[in-house]
């Protein structure tokens, strides 16, 4: 083969490789496309955005976690309790707070929360695994204790943003994809955001370049409180009532699966905010379509579990296909320009 | 002690009587050295000697708990890497400190990067940091095929190179060259030796921690044995040899 066509070819390989989560999204939907006759329309493209927000946003947290080299396994019960903590604040303690008070103190209960992990990782030393677990239980089971059952009169003002429309589209779609980009912006863009790759990379190299690691640390995992916070609320409009069971479940489980499909590394300092998003629109999809086959929900969970590892085989050969293109590219180590 | 080669100019560096404890270890047992600006040290000595322990408080990784650092003629704290980094010392810890995941510019400048923007809203520049990394690695006569390219694709000498461009484009005064030769294969050894040699020609200090005296002995001005926390021979390269130093290491004390 000539050297200019061999040299196309790998850069065009190298671009599928790249962009695999892409290309596996296309495929499976063409997949519900061609056996759902209602699959491929607008309405239920629409529909799959929709039901991906709110999971998405705890994609987004666990992506950015697992980034900087730790892992939070309590995500998903930090949007639980920050949701059911500030419904019952607003509507059964105090509820002559204007329902809009909902919609900061939802964020500022997940930052508070999330930054009580960052306190523990970053300030303590305390391993990761280990600190998320313990809050894992905890908040878990502070739910349950604030309300065992659903509040079910939400304020409209808590319903709007997972649960409300404009112009036809859920408002829940827009946020989660503003969210997503401006995450992207920081771990592309800012010192920040490459502070986070580097932590998670080498955090050896990163403190002897003086980045210090208890901040960071603290950062990310309080930064993840946030997002889980705004998982919370959209969970809140998209099930336009509270129920102790908010974001529990397979949720957890579900905010690794979307990260490391779409890329990310358990190991740290790999992975992309347009991954997580391929990640979580894949999510979205299968759940959607599953639904429409009418197929038993015990399956779908376990369908979830087999996608989740064969996105893992399929990235372990991504992986090394990828290094294999990238060592054999002309000018790389040695070989001839 | 003596100071070699006192021109009568103040010391880049001077450590008066350091002390470090490491719990029950007694890793630096009143450390007193200088190094002269454009001088190159090298710092030899078995395991478990305190080199490491030396190179850490000088570039702010560990506080000292005893002792006093003069940075030209300035009593300094050092109390961590920013503070060193701001007073012009450098350290290239082996390809430790290189982030294999992240690009060959963006390691450059790690820690330090370039951005643009207005108050708290600052964009890294990358355009700037691609195009000082080009300069910096063509300087070095690093033939990297791009700064793009991720740093865990780079052999053990290019990694050290990238380490070593930090320490020129920061303008340092002074690079620390933690055990830079251990992981290298013999041309990798004749690159950094070379980078070493550039750093004298800029007129930057240097120390150069080593187990292998035969890679440092060509370049060293002097030479500072340790043992067992105590720095035990301060010696210029013009007075010892190779097979001296050899023996001082070995027994741990200064050979006549």
């Amino acid at each position: 083969m000539p050297a200019t066509r061999r040299r196309t070819m790998q850069r065009v390989e190298l671009l599928v490789v790249k962009n695999l989560i892409w290309a596996i999204l296309a495929l499976v939907f063409l997949g519900f496309s061609v056996t759902l006759p209602n699959f491929f329309t607008l309405q239920n493209v629409h529909f799959v955005l929709y039901v991906a927000s709110a999971i998405g946003l705890l994609v987004f947290a666990e992506s950015l976690v697992l980034i900087s080299g730790s892992m939070d396994l309590s995500v998903a019960h930090i949007a639980g309790l920050s949701s059911m903590f500030v419904g019952a604040l607003t509507i059964r303690w105090c509820p002559f707070l204007p329902g809009w008070t909902g919609l900061v103190l939802i964020v500022i209960v997940g930052a508070i929360l999330g930054s009580i992990n960052g306190f523990l990782v970053g300030r303590m030393r305390i391993n990761p695994f280990l600190v998320t677990l313990s809050t894992f239980l905890m908040y878990n089971w502070l739910t349950f204790y604030i309300n065992r059952g659903a509040i079910s009169d939400v304020s409209p003002a808590l319903v709007f943003p997972g649960g409300g429309r404009l112009a036809g589209i859920f408002v829940a779609i827009p946020i989660m994809l503003l969210v997503c980009a401006l995450l992207g912006f920081v771990l592309t863009r800012t010192r920040f955001g490459g502070y986070i790759h580097a932590l998670g990379g080498n955090s050896e190299a990163a403190r002897m370049l003086g980045i210090s690691l208890p901040w960071m640390n603290f950062w990310v995992f309080t930064i993840a409180g946030v997002l889980a916070g705004l998982s919370g609320l959209l969970y809140i409009g998209y099930l336009a009532s509270i129920p102790s069971t908010i974001a529990g479940g397979d949720d957890i489980f579900l905010a690794f699966a979307g990260a490391i499909i779409g890329g990310v590394s358990l190991k740290g300092g790999e992975g992309s905010m347009t991954g997580a998003l391929g990640g979580v629109l894949l999510l979205g999809m299968i759940d959607t379509g599953t639904a429409m086959t009418l197929i038993n929900p015990a399956l779908r969970g376990f369908l979830n579990g087999l996608i989740l590892l064969l996105a893992i085989l399929i990235n372990k050969y991504r992986i090394a296909l990828r290094d294999k293109l990238l060592m054999s590219r002309p000018g790389a180590m040695g070989m001839p320009a | 002690m003596s100071v070699p080669r006192n021109t009568g100019e103040r010391p880049l560096l001077a450590l008066q009587s350091i002390d470090k404890w490491y719990g029950e270890v007694h890793a630096l047992r009143h450390v007193t050295l200088q190094v002269n600006s454009s001088e190159i040290v090298g710092l030899i000595g078995d395991n478990g000697a305190g080199k490491s322990t030396l190179i850490k408080v000088i570039s702010g990784v560990v506080p000292r708990d005893g002792g006093q650092i003069w940075w030209k003629g300035r009593d300094v704290s050092l109390g961590s890497v920013r503070e060193a980094q701001a007073l012009g010392i450098e350290t290239v810890h082996q390809d430790r400190a290189v982030v294999g995941t992240m690009s060959v510019a963006r390691n450059i400048f790690l820690g330090r990067e370039p951005t643009r923007g207005i108050g708290p809203f600052r964009v890294l520049d990358r355009e700037r940091m691609a195009i000082e990394a080009e300069r910096l690695l063509s300087d070095l006569r690093l033939h990297i095929s791009s700064v793009d390219q991720e740093a865990r694709f780079c052999s053990g000498g290019e990694m050290q190179g990238v380490a070593i461009s930090r320490a020129m484009h920061f303008k340092a005064s002074l690079v620390i060259l933690d055990e830079p030769t251990t992981a290298l294969a013999v041309t990798g050894v004749q690159t950094v030796l070379s980078f070493i040699r550039r750093l004298k020609e800029d007129h930057i200090a240097c120390i150069f921690v080593t187990h292998n005296l035969h890679d440092v002995y060509a370049v060293a001005d002097r030479f500072l044995v340790m043992a067992r926390g105590v720095v035990v021979s301060n010696i210029r390269r013009d007075e010892v040899t190779v097979e001296e130093l050899v023996q001082m290491q070995l027994a741990g004390k200064a050979v006549a």
